[in-house]
């Protein structure tokens, strides 16, 4: 079975949000609701300024919280690595949403249940890469199997020096983020 | 880190740095999926995607026509409804990708605000109302009063806007009646003196579907400007973030930190109106300094001698002081461009009329890149595909116009696609005579050209205005006759020549069938020539037929072609001088002229000079503006996918200078120009990412039409502050960076 | 620093807000039946005393535990989003879920409580039923009446601590992540119970003694939560920032001030006014006006309880693991 992973380039995201509007469009969500999001944070004082993007999504925790809390099993781990929400079990009570430290959830406006990013798994089923992934303009997400040694994820992360968010909250997430700051020659 | 950088970086100094070839795409797809359980089937084929799923699901190869760049689009059509868009893999312009704008098209298709029936306006103009009316009643309508036109004051009074595909089938009911009065937005407004500028130095522009840079390939990229990443031209920005990935310097001149500038090695927050400045003074380093390609300006260009001495006077200390940037920085930025020459650029920008200095700024930019040979170098300019496609016309030539066109007003250099703002000039005056009607195709004039009360009065003017548009638009809303054209995802426009580092050819067909009574411009504008009696130049029998014929002509399957969206044309690709491909100027002296013969002879400065513009009294600001990533000026803000993610424009204001006005980040404020307009409300952000003596605007904001419910009243309209606009002498464009304006806090 | 986010989710920007005043309620009423429970065991259990099983507070409250906590119950149901899915709490058990052996509590805790009533219910009442099922039910019971007590004692505990672990687990939610919650909610749904004891009972001498509970009880309260706010405030940035609304005046979070005002003053004040009370003569009966402050004061415990349940609830989403990195 593959572990899948997302490495996110972040000298490579030009903040277009193609990868949101995209997400939207394949998994049906409502209006104003979101699995994934762009940030730009700029620091400094002019004209010293120094940016940094970021395109976040649910991380697929290996310690997913959200899972842990879930009363009903509807959020539930998955042998590819992903974290999943069964809809038909799903109450709605939302501690997952309280519980998940990267507020990567919602609950869907239109039917009830909670819903986050799922990695596209209908779309890995068919052998394809996630939507956000497969749009991404600045190839800032690159998706693959994190077990397998020869996948651009794992090579992507043997090459360069990675971090996860909010690693101390012990998460373990599956999404990781590489090359924060723009490369200076 | 530096591991990355080397396994990405492609050769530039190699001849073999290919051009980006379907099949070298389809190498470049499978390997970036590692070849593990993502090897994703490239796709190749609509209806062999649709056999392997199965099902009632149907895939429609397209073009996109949210913004003007042409991407191929594939349509997924699940029980006649459009449920997502893809990116066409074939497609150079989309490379597989669709940018957040060409993803929301179908938030286009299915707006309830769209325009669906043809409607005739019963009250008093801008009073929104309107009767609805059959095509026939419609088209029979404005025949009839385009006739009315004709006959009291000839044809040429009937005058055509247009912008995007819609336009192409009016220029038959235009020019068929014997008048030359077309205009785009495209040329005066945008990209006009950019093209101008280096076809007097190059003889050929930088194309206008696609800029040819190589950015790819290029180790240094100069921004002027162009805030790629926010100016989200699909393939563009992708190889932006590509040279960004790999690590090549980017260089960007812009008073405002944009997305591009975050991603620079160097930010050079330049004062607003001085490029030319840096630019004259970027060529006297180069030239003193020995940056130059001594070869290349040798063998391709004339005037170097002239342009050394001319430039001489132009030191980094006095542009330091004229453009308000450090020394060091002018000198470094420079250097960096030489050091890695000639796989550097310049990149030529596209919105080009800033400050009515234009052209000149243009020249100096091409001038750079001659100096450092960038023209036909990998990481540089790329060379035209080598194509010759026939001209294809199934009807017969237009009749000599009945009187010359005024669409070029005084400007030797006007180009082809007219000037907007004198053919609304002649409008209002009547002068040299009276222009009564106009069709209004694909583009939103009122908030499209600088001075909006001047194409009020123009529009109070005419006997007939028809719009013919998707959406219920400002301008639209001032129509007599609105004509609901469907949306590109229902109908059938091209063949379109792409020219990438190759050419091929690309289509549009509908996904699905017009909604509503919405029609193809095709038919409109062929109906309407029926109603005209101008029969000969009515389609055939339908476009898609016309679309066969022409196919057959150029020897591409069509049946293949709307399979794949996307057919390369075999070996046209030629994109870097060789010993056996060389490039070919067509200026008089057939080299690129650093000094302008042309230019010469109209009595306009050979070489740029520099002369300061106007700049704002103390406590104004220059008003600028530009792109958001998700919207196209005002044909998207409607769009409920692009709307939730933008729902108005802010105020870009320099912290500091909010502290020391006090106005809060945040704050809802009004801004009033120097000819006191005042705007409407807008809420500012307090930044450290703009200079302090200019504000910044999103274009496109601030729609006054009631009948755009989302968009209506959110953000503020830039336009209807830019009351002054300078023209540029050489080519007539309309230089809008030249109203200030003030800070007025809201009671 | 600069930060613009596209794509937030409402419900979890700017800040989250995903429970409201139906939990808050929930979480009161669930601390509030535990407190009964204990109580009214404690009350039938109280050492060297003959059950005063004539005493409202010693049958009535046993009777009306089981309607609040319902209440409470219905109140958690008006926040689910999907009511008609309620049924999956009860076809899997979801060890590790506070919220999943928190719904199988509250079931396991209906049958102790049901019975539990039934056996408090005084002579007089039953001579005036029906020989029904109800009346030989209770005479069925009665004989378990020490022991069922004692099973409630325990089981008031665990459902009170409950409504705390319940927030508590979320290390995303600073303020709620902290031991010292359970303990808290224990202890205030322990006094808000002794409270209602308080207004139902009749008799001086079982008013009296609770009162002096409650002392204790409030005190405690009082005590955990200083301790959770120093606890917070000696831990790292965010949970030290979690803390911030309730020390904050500016318009946003002035709720939150308010809500420590008020438990600053009206949670001393009620010891005050039960000290008063218990140090009293009380050889005659009390007085109306000594059983009004009695009574007043244990409104003002009750209305603690519920306000200590709204801040937090609220306050807790205010607060979020880490910042933006
Ligand atoms: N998302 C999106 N993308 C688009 C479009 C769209 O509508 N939406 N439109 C497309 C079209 S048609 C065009 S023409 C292009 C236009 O896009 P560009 O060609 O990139 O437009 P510019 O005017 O060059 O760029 C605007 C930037 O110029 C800076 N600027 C303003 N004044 C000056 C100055 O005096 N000197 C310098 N150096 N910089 C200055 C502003 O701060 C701003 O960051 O975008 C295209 N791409
Ligand atoms: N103040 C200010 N003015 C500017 C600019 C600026 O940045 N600031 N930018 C300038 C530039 S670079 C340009 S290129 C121009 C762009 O100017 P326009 O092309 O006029 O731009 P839009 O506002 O997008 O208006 C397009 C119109 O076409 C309609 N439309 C969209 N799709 C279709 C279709 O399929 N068929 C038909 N029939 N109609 C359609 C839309 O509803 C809308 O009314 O604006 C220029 N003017
Ligand atoms: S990111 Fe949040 S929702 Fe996703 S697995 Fe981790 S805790 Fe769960
Ligand atoms: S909202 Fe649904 S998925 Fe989330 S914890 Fe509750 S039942 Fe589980
Ligand atoms: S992987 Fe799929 S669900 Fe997740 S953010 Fe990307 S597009 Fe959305
Ligand atoms: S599509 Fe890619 S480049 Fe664009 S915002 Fe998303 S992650 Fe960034
Ligand atoms: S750049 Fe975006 S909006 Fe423009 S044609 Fe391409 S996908 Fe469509
Ligand atoms: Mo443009």
């Amino acid at each position: 079975m593959p572990k899948y992973a997302m490495v996110i380039d972040q000298s490579r995201c030009v903040g277009c949000m193609a990868c949101v509007v995209a997400c939207k469009r394949e998994n049906h969500v409502p209006p104003e609701q979101y699995r994934t999001r762009v940030l730009e944070m700029v620091n400094g004082e002019f004209p010293r300024l120094k940016s940094e993007m970021r395109s976040e999504l649910c991380n697929h925790c290996d310690h997913a919280p959200c899972v842990t809390v879930c009363p009903t099993g509807a959020s539930h781990k998955e042998d590819d690595g992903t974290v999943q929400i069964d809809r038909r079990k799903c109450v709605g009570c939302k501690a997952c949403i309280a519980a998940c430290p990267y507020n990567a959830r919602y609950i869907n406006e239109e039917h009830g249940y909670a819903d986050k990013c799922s990695f596209c798994q209908h779309r890995l089923r068919a052998g394809k890469k996630p939507a956000c992934v497969a749009t991404c303009i600045g190839q800032s997400r690159i998706f693959g199997d994190i077990d397998d040694p020869n996948s651009e994820v794992s090579r992507m992360l043997r090459d360069n020096s990675y971090r996860v968010l909010k690693k101390a909250a012990g998460t373990r997430p599956n999404v990781y983020y590489i090359n924060q700051f723009p490369k200076k020659s | 880190m530096a591991g990355s950088f080397d396994r990405f970086w492609i050769s530039s100094t190699k001849e073999d740095v290919m051009a980006f070839s379907r099949r070298n795409f389809l190498k470049y797809a499978a390997m970036s999926a590692g070849g593990t359980l993502l090897a994703e089937t490239p796709f190749l084929s609509a209806r062999a995607r649709e056999k392997a799923e199965g099902g009632n699901v149907r895939y429609v190869p397209t073009t996109c026509e949210m913004c003007f760049w042409k991407c191929g689009v594939i349509a997924k059509v699940v029980g006649g409804e459009v449920v997502k868009l893809e990116g066409n893999p074939l497609h150079p312009q989309s490379r597989g990708r669709l940018c957040a704008r060409g993803q929301a098209g179908i938030g286009l298709l299915y707006d309830k605000d769209r325009l669906k029936v043809p409607m005739i306006r019963t009250g008093p103009r801008g009073e929104n109302r309107y009767k609805q009316a059959s095509w026939d009643e419609a088209l029979g309508y404005v025949a009839d009063k385009l006739k009315g036109v004709e006959d009291k004051y000839g044809p040429e009074a009937v005058a055509l806007f247009a912008h995007g595909s819609p336009g192409t089938y009016f220029n038959n009911v235009v020019r068929g009646m014997g008048s030359a009065n077309v205009a785009y937005p495209s040329f005066a407004q945008c990209l006009g003196a950019r093209e101008v500028a280096w076809e007097l130095t190059y003889g050929q522009g930088p194309n206008s579907t696609c800029e040819r840079v190589d950015l790819a390939n290029s180790r240094v990229i100069v921004l002027f400007g162009t805030h790629l990443g926010e100016n989200m031209h699909n393939s563009q920005t992708q190889e932006f973030a590509e040279a960004v990935g790999r690590g090549a310097k980017i260089i960007s001149v812009d008073p405002r930190y944009s997305t591009a500038a975050s991603k620079a090695s160097m930010w050079l927050p330049i004062k607003p109106g001085t490029d030319l400045a840096l630019l004259l003074t970027w060529i006297n380093i180069i030239i003193s300094e020995g940056w130059y390609d001594k070869e290349y300006v040798e063998k391709y260009t004339t005037g170097f001698e002239e342009l050394k001495k001319e430039v001489k006077s132009y030191t980094p200390a006095w542009a330091a002081q004229e453009t308000d940037l450090p020394m060091r920085q002018i000198v470094e930025s420079v250097r960096d461009l030489g050091r890695y020459a000639p796989n550097v650029m310049l990149h030529p920008g596209r919105h080009f009329s800033w400050h009515g200095n234009d052209v000149q700024r243009g020249r100096a930019m091409a001038i750079v890149n001659a100096l450092l040979g960038t023209w036909g170098r990998p990481g540089g300019i790329w060379l035209p595909p080598k194509v010759n496609l026939a001209g294809f016309s199934e009807n017969p030539e237009h009749p000599k116009a009945n009187k010359d066109a005024v669409v070029f007003g005084d400007y030797p250099f006007a180009g082809g696609e007219g000037l907007t703002q004198v053919l609304r000039e002649t409008t209002i005056k009547g002068d040299p005579y009276p222009i009564k009607a106009w069709i209004v195709a694909g583009t939103n004039l009122i908030k499209t050209m600088p001075k909006p009360d001047l194409t009020r009065r123009a529009i109070d003017n005419l006997d007939l205005l028809v719009a013919v548009d998707v959406m219920p638009t400002d301008t639209v809303m001032m129509a007599d006759v609105i004509l609901p054209e469907a949306t590109y995802l229902e109908r059938h426009d091209g063949l379109f020549t792409i020219t990438t580092r190759e050419a091929g050819i690309a289509l549009r067909q509908p996904a699905v069938a017009p909604m509503y009574q919405s029609k193809p411009a095709w038919w409109i504008g062929s109906e309407l020539c029926k109603k005209m009696g101008l029969e000969q130049y009515a389609v055939k029998d339908t476009w898609e037929g016309r679309m066969r014929r022409q196919a057959k002509k150029w020897g591409i399957g069509f049946d293949e072609l709307a399979d794949t969206g996307y057919v390369a044309i075999p070996g046209s690709a030629a994109p870097y001088i060789t010993a056996t491909n060389q490039p070919v100027f067509k200026t008089p002296s057939k080299k690129i002229e650093l000094v302008s013969s042309e230019l010469e002879e109209e009595d306009f400065d050979v070489i740029p000079k520099y002369e300061p513009i106007e700049q704002p009294k103390k406590g104004e600001y220059r008003l600028l503006y530009g792109r958001s990533p998700v919207h196209t000026f005002t044909r998207t803000v409607n769009n409920q996918w692009l709307w939730e993610l933008k729902k108005e424009n802010e105020v870009w204001l320099n912290k500091k200078e909010a502290d020391r006005i006090g106005v809060k980040n945040g704050e809802i404020v009004r801004l009033e120009n120097q000819d006191r307009v005042v705007s409407e409300p807008v809420r500012v952000r307090a930044t450290e990412r703009i200079r302090r003596d200019c504000v910044f605007m999103i274009h496109g904001f601030g729609q006054h039409s009631p009948a755009m419910s989302r968009a209506y009243n959110r953000g503020a309209d830039d336009q209807k502050l830019i009351t002054r606009y300078k023209v540029d002498p050489i080519c007539g464009s309309t230089g809008m960076r030249v109203n200030f304006v003030k800070i007025i806090k809201e009671a | 620093m600069e930060l613009t986010i596209t794509g937030a989710n409402a419900i979890t920007f700017p800040i989250l807000h995903i429970w409201d005043w139906r939990v808050a309620i929930y979480l009161f009423l669930g601390g509030l039946t535990g407190g009964l429970m204990t109580m009214s065991a404690v009350a039938n259990l109280r050492p060297g005393k003959v059950v005063p099983r004539d005493q409202p507070c010693c049958w009535r409250i046993p009777l009306i535990a089981p309607i609040l906590l319902s209440l409470g119950m219905f109140f958690l149901f008006l926040d689910l989003e999907l009511k008609s899915h309620m049924f999956w709490f009860y076809l899997t058990f979801q060890p590790l879920s506070p919220m999943s052996w928190g719904s199988w509590l509250l079931i396991l805790i209906y049958p102790p409580m049901i019975l539990y009533a039934f056996a408090v219910l005084p002579d007089e009442l039953k001579s005036g039923m029906a020989d029904g099922f109800i009346k030989r039910f209770a005479d069925r019971m009665r004989p378990h009446l020490l022991r069922l007590a004692r099973i409630n004692f325990v089981c008031g505990i665990l459902l009170a601590i409950y409504t705390g672990i319940l927030l508590s687990t979320f290390v995303a939610r600073p303020l709620w992540n902290s031991a010292i919650l359970p303990v808290l909610f224990l202890v205030s749904g322990m006094s808000t119970g002794t409270a209602l004891m308080i207004i139902m009972a009749r008799k001086n001498e079982v008013k009296l003694f609770f009162t002096k509970v409650d002392i204790w009880l409030i005190f405690t309260e009082i005590m955990v939560l200083l301790l959770l706010f120093y606890g917070h405030y000696t831990s790292d940035a965010v949970h030290r920032l979690a803390i911030m609304p309730f020390f904050n005046t500016s318009h946003q979070f002035f709720p939150y001030f308010l809500s420590i005002v008020f438990l600053g003053i009206f949670l001393p004040l009620a010891i005050v006014l039960k000290f008063l009370e218990v140090t009293g003569d009380h050889s005659v009966e009390l007085t109306p006006s000594g059983k009004f402050l009695m009574n007043a004061s244990a409104v003002l415990v009750l209305l603690g309880g519920l306000v200590v349940r709204f801040a937090l609830v609220y306050a807790g989403q205010l607060s979020g693991y880490g910042g933006i990195m």
